[in-house]
């Protein structure tokens, strides 16, 4: 008699889905299914819309990382009109999408994955949140990170409308500029981001690395996984978040292939399976493999922890030094612990507080040369960027008005979906055994996709409609009595 | 395969009909519905007539120029090219809506206009409900 | 000590903006949380269905609502929260009026399917395979949620007691809205928690609107022109939806140089914002002798998209209720 458990709806993540775990007689985990459940529609209800309405619309794609879409957007649309950002524009989007960067990695470290380090992954369901975390590092600490997410939220707000809905963004430039009596405040958010970054990663090694339960945790076998990896990096192969060409590394640490994100086609398929409404990024080149890992995977990784293996260095000086702290205490180049992912995220916040301080000191910023009116209709565009949960593209195909006539999105998670499926069978491996199961462990099977910082609105922009469905009915010897279709 | 098509009129009681009895103009329409003026019709009205169970929509509305109302007629014409583009949307074929310009007084072209409005609705067959 | 009121934070067909906008409360949040206990809230907390179930009826005091339903599982949480929760407030454009994604309501189901799941660019898929309802493995079944055949504003599903709009709302209007529900200072029953005019009331450009409104030529798209920050946009021949839309968002779109598209609804005593506009529009727009009406109105490259943005479940033609019958699959 298999028992079943099934964790619904997962929690402290963007998205809906759930867990279906699966037991046999001796209470050992046969298999584990993270499963999507949600779908969406944007690339084919985006059709017929004119493509500059992208900057408005494909923002809610995710109200998490919207920064994210609008960016990539408005990124497709300069390609769209073979048109390249004022220097002033660049400056102004640069600023926001590490503003972006910064407190969404926020978002994630202290609201979604903090609760299960600070307050601790056994730890009562109902304190499990960052009213728990602001518990035990006090509400002075609390004010500082809510203070922290907000100033840089107010940079996406002034430039691009709102932080949960930002739009705006054209091609070529930007909707509004900034003027030089701004620059201070932005100067003073800029360099309390970097400090907050710092206080941060000491607060990781404090309270997280410092502790031998929670290090050992991050260090153990059933969090760890091998695959290919995935990120943008700029022209001195650091990690990049607003440009940059993709690379990917092999599981053994050798680049794998460096393209062009408008080649992305010839690199990146999607499979499908019938169980999620996920689709599955892999390389495809290789072809389809299935969900394993490995050598003979073909499956890659993005985000953080990705984009630390796959570059060889950060772009700014003290992220830098994090990062080498990083691989001497991980021993082992490329790092494959996924819960160590949320220390890269933290790494990745820093470079890009250190980015910020740089632009708003920038002359250029306050430019009101903010548009390149030069726009000439190509009919395709592709635009990328490294979102916070990994590589996302935007291709827009339009009529000779500029009317959308194909969308197609690779969205960051879709590229981490067959790992995450594989982390969790593997983390349900390690700590699910029946008949009895404590909830805590439950959670340690959920902590192998939050360290994904998942989101699942991006990942499953697609919409079905109504499900044609199979079933198979099975009398008592299992052999299949009916099988019902309706398609 | 017949089907009997839902019209729907608007005639404007200016242009149209004035001299007869209403109950005449009825005939050879599911609804008629005279207005004082077709400016007066607004998009609402004809989205709830095909939501209601139209298939088709006929307005008959004045001459240019000859408005009583100065260019009421123009201005649902606007709003009809508007409209239309949103019926397309919709499965909706833009001649399901028709407007005629032209004054009728006795209203003796009216069977006729409608007759051909029917005809032509015949041709579409019924309205596809798949978006609606 | 009196029992903290509960609350229920859930989210549907949603984003997870609404979401954002909350924790966007920032340290209004630490003071939101003292006066009441969050039962339910997947995003940041780890309570699960289970946790709602287990509650009486009635015995949540408010239910936060954001997201359209969109499959079966969205209408049953929907239907639960309904039963558990004493007050639901919709909150956010999609659980108000369907959001964006109700453009999705006009595009056949095949299609969509065939799209996304077989004629992508990217998309590998030799055995033509579909997500489905059911999926047989290993003698037991993996299940996901049954989609519907519409996308459904929430109150085309349950009875919603009152509307926060905006995409998202702006964090006062949810801050506003939830002190008015726990001081029982609310308005009547099916109001929506914003002020009752239109954008153009409150828009820092309307004193630029003339005495005598009137667009000349064609209309303009957003990315073909430098819009002049201080001018309406409606004068300057560039599409904003200001005339149709409830205000309360603090104009944020206009005051960086963006037209409105509508998030935050229909005014009050107006069901379908698009026809409201297309009415508007026409009375508008300067043809003149010369002017070619047709011309004019096909500058506008996509009525349907900018009429009914956020609002196609609501519109006069979209508009349905999610009945037993229509959750079937046949």
């Amino acid at each position: 008699m298999t028992q079943r458990i099934t964790i619904n709806p997962i929690t402290r993540l963007e998205g809906h889905g759930k867990i279906e775990i699966f037991l046999d007689e001796q209470g050992e985990v046969k298999d584990a299914f993270w499963q999507v459940v949600e779908l969406r529609g944007f690339e084919k209800f985006c059709v017929g819309r004119p493509a500059e309405e992208m900057t408005r619309i494909a923002p809610n794609i995710c109200g998490v990382c919207p920064s994210a879409h609008h960016m990539a957007a408005t990124k497709a649309l300069d390609a769209l009109y073979g048109v390249t950002p004022t220097p002033t524009a660049r400056l102004l989007r640069e600023l926001e999408f590490n503003a972006f960067m910064i407190e969404d990695h926020y978002i994630h470290f202290f609201f979604l994955a903090a609760p299960d380090f600070i307050v601790g992954p056994d730890a009562p369901l109902a304190e499990r949140n960052i009213l728990g975390v602001i518990g035990r590092v006090g509400k002075e600490i609390g004010k500082q990170v809510i203070d922290i997410r907000k100033r840089n939220r107010d940079i996406i707000r002034h430039l691009f409308t709102k932080a949960p809905h930002p739009e705006g963004g054209l091609p070529g430039g930007v909707p509004r500029g900034i003027a030089e009596e701004e620059r201070r405040d932005l100067m003073a958010t800029a360099d309390d981001s970097v400090a907050f970054a710092l206080f941060a990663l000491d607060l990781f090694k404090k309270e997280v690395l410092g502790q031998k339960a929670l290090k050992d945790l991050i260090l153990s076998e059933a969090y760890t996984l091998r695959t290919y990896a995935m990120a943008l990096v700029d022209e001195d192969d650091h990690v990049a978040f607003y440009d940059g060409m993709v690379k990917v590394i092999a599981p053994d640490g050798k680049e794998f292939v460096r393209f062009h994100p408008e080649d992305y086609l010839d690199h990146i398929a999607e499979w499908v399976e019938p169980w999620t409404y996920i689709k599955f990024c892999y390389l495809k080149q290789l072809g389809w493999k299935g969900l394993k890992e490995g050598d003979d995977t073909s499956l890659y990784q993005v985000a953080p922890l990705a984009r630390l293996n796959v570059a060889s260095g950060m772009a700014t000086p003290l992220a830098q030094k994090e990062y080498e702290i990083f691989f001497e205490t991980l021993g082992e180049r490329p790092a494959t612990h996924t819960l160590a992912m949320h220390w890269a995220r933290l790494i990745c916040a820093l470079q890009a507080a250190e980015r910020n301080q740089i632009i708003v000191r920038d002359p250029l910023l306050t430019s009101r040369d903010t548009r390149n009116m030069n726009l000439r209709l190509m009919r395709k565009g592709v635009g990328c960027v490294e979102a916070p949960r990994g590589t996302l593209i935007h291709h827009y195909e339009t009529d000779d008005r500029g009317i959308l006539t194909r969308v197609n999105l690779i969205v960051a998670t879709q590229n981490n979906a067959g790992a995450i499926c594989l982390a969790v069978k593997k983390a349900a491996r390690a700590f699910v055994r029946g008949p009895e199961v404590k909830e805590g462990f439950l959670n340690r099977v959920e902590m192998a996709f939050r360290a994904y910082d998942p989101c699942l609105a991006c990942a499953t922009h697609a919409l079905p409609g109504r499900i044609p469905f199979v079933v198979t009915l099975r009398g008592p010897s299992g052999d299949v009595v009916r099988t019902l279709r309706h398609d | 395969m017949g089907y009997e098509p839902k019209l729907v009129c608007f005639s404007c009681k200016f242009g149209w009909g004035y001299l007869k009895d209403p109950g005449d103009l009825e005939a050879g329409a599911s609804l008629s519905t005279p207005v004082e003026c077709s400016g007066r019709l607004d998009a609402l009205h004809l989205l709830r007539a095909f939501k209601e169970g139209a298939d088709g929509v006929l307005i008959l509305a004045c001459e240019e120029g000859h408005c009583h109302f100065q260019e009421g007629n123009f201005r649902t014409l606007k709003m009809l090219y508007l409209l239309q583009d949103v019926l397309s949307a919709h499965g909706i074929e833009k001649e399901r809506v028709r407007m005629e310009f032209s004054r009728d007084p006795e209203g003796t072209s009216i069977p006729d206009r409608l007759a051909r409005m029917r005809a032509s609705l015949s041709a579409l067959g019924p309205l596809n409900r798949t978006f609606l | 000590m009196a029992e903290k009121p509960k609350i229920a934070i859930c989210w549907l067909g949603a984003c997870g903006g609404c979401d954002e906008a909350v924790v966007d409360l920032n340290e209004g949040l630490l003071d939101v949380v003292e006066a009441v206990s969050i039962e339910l809230w997947p995003v940041a907390m780890d309570f699960k269905y289970d946790h709602l179930v287990a509650f009486e009826t009635d015995e949540i005091a408010v239910g936060l609502v954001s997201g359209h339903v969109r499959n079966s599982e969205h209408a049953e949480v929907a239907r639960l929260l309904r039963d558990r929760c004493r007050l639901i407030i919709a909150l956010g454009a999609c659980a108000c009026f369907g959001g964006t994604p109700g453009l999705a309501n006009l595009v056949p189901r095949e299609e969509i399917l065939d799209a996304i799941y077989r004629k992508a660019p990217s998309v590998v898929n030799p055995e033509g395979t579909i997500p489905q309802a059911e999926t047989p493995w290993e003698g037991e079944t993996l299940r996901l949620p049954a989609f519907l055949d519409h996308v459904y504003a929430l109150n085309q599903v349950v009875d919603v007691d009152y509307y926060i709009p905006g995409c998202p709302p702006p964090p006062e209007l949810i801050q506003n809205g939830v002190r008015a529900v726990l001081t029982e200072d609310l308005p009547p029953k099916g109001s929506t928690l914003a002020p009752r005019t239109a954008l153009c009331e409150t828009c820092p450009r309307n004193k630029t609107k003339p005495m005598r409104f009137e667009i000349h030529g064609a209309i303009r798209r957003i990315h073909e022109v430098e819009a002049d920050p201080e001018t309406c946009f409606l004068a300057d021949g560039i599409l904003c939806m200001g005339p149709a839309t409830r205000t309360g968002c603090g104009e944020t779109c206009i005051r960086t140089n963006t037209p409105c598209r509508g998030c935050f609804g229909p005014v009050p005593g107006v069901a379908d914002p698009g026809s409201r506009f297309i009415s508007s529009l026409a009375a508008l727009l300067k043809v003149g002798t010369t002017g070619d009406p047709k011309a004019i109105m096909a500058s506008i490259g996509d009525p349907v998209g900018y009429l009914y943005r956020f609002t196609h479940p609501i519109s006069t033609l979209g508009a349905r209720r999610l009945t037993e019958a229509s959750e079937e699959t046949p």
